[in-house]
């Protein structure tokens, strides 16, 4: 029977050798769970935390980055905006001061001025009232010495008030 | 490493044609032989130039104290011809009360697939310092590669979070272990031990083992036996039980065979191949190599997508188990 003896040499189930089977299956699981897969899995599962962790913190450093970035630039402009404010301040305080600086020389150049030409006026009054008084008592000396030879007193009295009175105008134009 | 890939494959199939001219044996012998365990395991360095092959030699005769007969005589059976228990001649023997737990042929290639895988994946490891976050070396990446497609890919899509951690190292193992069986039988002189019925029925038992686990974990003893009746009403239950209980065991059954039977006929093709050489005529012999080598790289490729097959298949049982308690939860 060869074709039973082929069947017989392949298709047997020694019990032994499921016994075996089972035996080297259950060590070698056993002692690659725990010389290999063990820490393999360890050390893989270890780097994925950690390649998510630095993943997260990256972001999460991105994004403090990104919010630093744009205090700084809101602390920027703030801070340029101030200073304009303030040169404009300067500005227009320098400006108002220069303005009132100029109105008020003014003033005291005018006031000056006035009062210059009032005393000038003073003076002037002052020197004619003279310039009157003195032609006046030269024109009288020198009328007296014309009239003493040929006048009297009365006659000498009514020259000279006409004269004072024709040149009194005459003088103050 | 093309070339190396090449120049070894080509090596197999030469030591394979020696060993067949070196034999005496008739080639479909032969061919049961290599396919079959066996209570010898003869391991022959090819050596040109002397009158016999450098041999080791290994009879599970020393592990006798590993065996127990019920009642003396026990393990001499003779089993009449024609008898069903025939096909199964072990199963047929511990029956009789001769129960032998001696090592097998296939016991010691499994053995020699699991010192490789250890020192594959264990012996130095790489791993010690968790704080080292870039792996080195290729081994390291290699394995890093292999359990994350295993935890993302099988575990994650077909048992789901949060279970799928629990379950990953146990697909692991089951990955490797059968890649590892799968791929010594590529090396000449080794053999496949999943290419044994025996093995891949432990293997599956493993799964089985987990996957009651996982149903029971999630829906309970009670949300099992409810499952057992598959929401049928009530006076259909007597039918639907046996169907449902039968239905556990077809699962790990299809993984055992299939495993099997794929390991099994790419031996058994590869080396029908060859013996066309023997069987026809010599000159066979420049089909026979090249096809031989094809069939080679082809196995590389089987022996890797049948351990992902059981690997997936199992994370998808596993699944299903996991999920029954949300399925009992609907009910």
């Amino acid at each position: 029977m060869p074709a039973l003896v082929f069947a017989a040499t392949f298709m047997d189930v020694n019990p032994g050798l499921v016994f075996w089977t089972l035996v080297t299956f259950i060590i070698v699981a056993f002692l690659l769970r725990r010389l290999a897969w063990g820490p393999l899995l360890r050390a893989v599962e270890g780097r994925e935390q950690k390649i998510t962790e630095a993943i997260e913190s990256a972001k999460h450093e991105r994004a403090e980055a990104e919010k630093l970035l744009a205090e700084q630039k809101t602390a920027m402009t703030q801070v340029r905006q101030e200073a304009a404010e303030q040169l404009q301040k300067a500005q227009e305080s320098i400006a108002k001061f220069r303005e009132e600086l100029m109105a008020k020389s003014r003033l005291d150049a005018e006031a000056m001025k006035a009062e210059a030409a009032r005393a000038i006026e003073e003076e002037r009054q002052k020197a004619v009232l003279d310039m009157k008084a003195q032609a006046a008592s030269l024109a009288l000396t020198i009328a007296e010495r014309l009239l003493e030879e040929r006048m009297d007193d009365a006659k000498q009295k009514q020259l000279a008030e006409w004269f004072a009175n024709e040149l009194g105008p005459r003088a103050k134009a | 490493m093309k070339r190396t890939a090449f120049a070894t494959a080509l090596a197999g199939v030469m030591f394979s044609s020696v060993a067949f001219a070196a034999g005496g044996e008739s080639p479909p012998e032969v061919i049961m032989h290599h396919v079959s365990d066996s209570e010898e395991y003869v391991f022959e360095i090819p050596w040109p130039g002397i009158e016999k092959n450098p041999t080791l030699y290994f009879h599970n005769e020393v592990f006798d104290f590993l065996k127990w007969e019920k009642e003396p005589g026990a393990c001499e059976l003779a089993l009449p011809h024609g008898s069903a228990l025939s096909v199964v001649p072990s199963i047929a023997k511990w029956m009789n009360g001769c129960y032998d737990l001696r090592p097998t042929k296939n016991l010691m290639l499994m053995w020699i697939s699991a010192a490789l895988l250890l020192l594959f994946a264990a012996w130095p490891r790489r791993y010690k310092d968790a704080s080292k976050l870039i792996p080195t070396g290729l081994r390291a990446n290699m394995l890093e590669a292999i359990v994350l497609f295993i935890r993302d890919e099988i575990a994650g899509k077909n048992i789901g979070h949060p279970e799928a951690k629990r379950y990953t190292p146990f697909l692991c193992t089951a990955f490797l272990f059968i890649l590892f069986m799968n791929l010594l039988g590529l090396i000449p002189n080794f053999g496949s031990a999943t290419g044994s019925l025996a093995v891949t029925c432990g293997l599956a038992i493993t799964t089985f083992v987990l996957t009651q686990m996982a149903s029971f974990r999630s829906a309970g003893t009670i949300g099992f036996a409810k499952h057992l009746t598959g929401g049928v009403p009530w006076f259909l239950t007597p039918i639907m039980v046996p169907i449902e209980i039968i239905g556990l065991f077809t699962k790990p059954f299809a993984l055992t065979v299939r495993l099997f039977a794929n390991m099994l006929a790419g031996h058994m093709v590869l080396f029908f191949i060859l013996s066309l050489t023997f069987l026809v005529t010599a000159w066979a012999v420049f089909a026979a190599v090249p096809m031989g080598v094809a069939i080679y790289f082809l196995e590389i490729f089987v022996g890797l997508i049948q351990a992902y097959v059981f690997t997936m298949l199992s994370a998808v049982f596993i699944g299903q188990g996991v999920a029954m308690g949300h399925h009992a939860a609907e009910h």
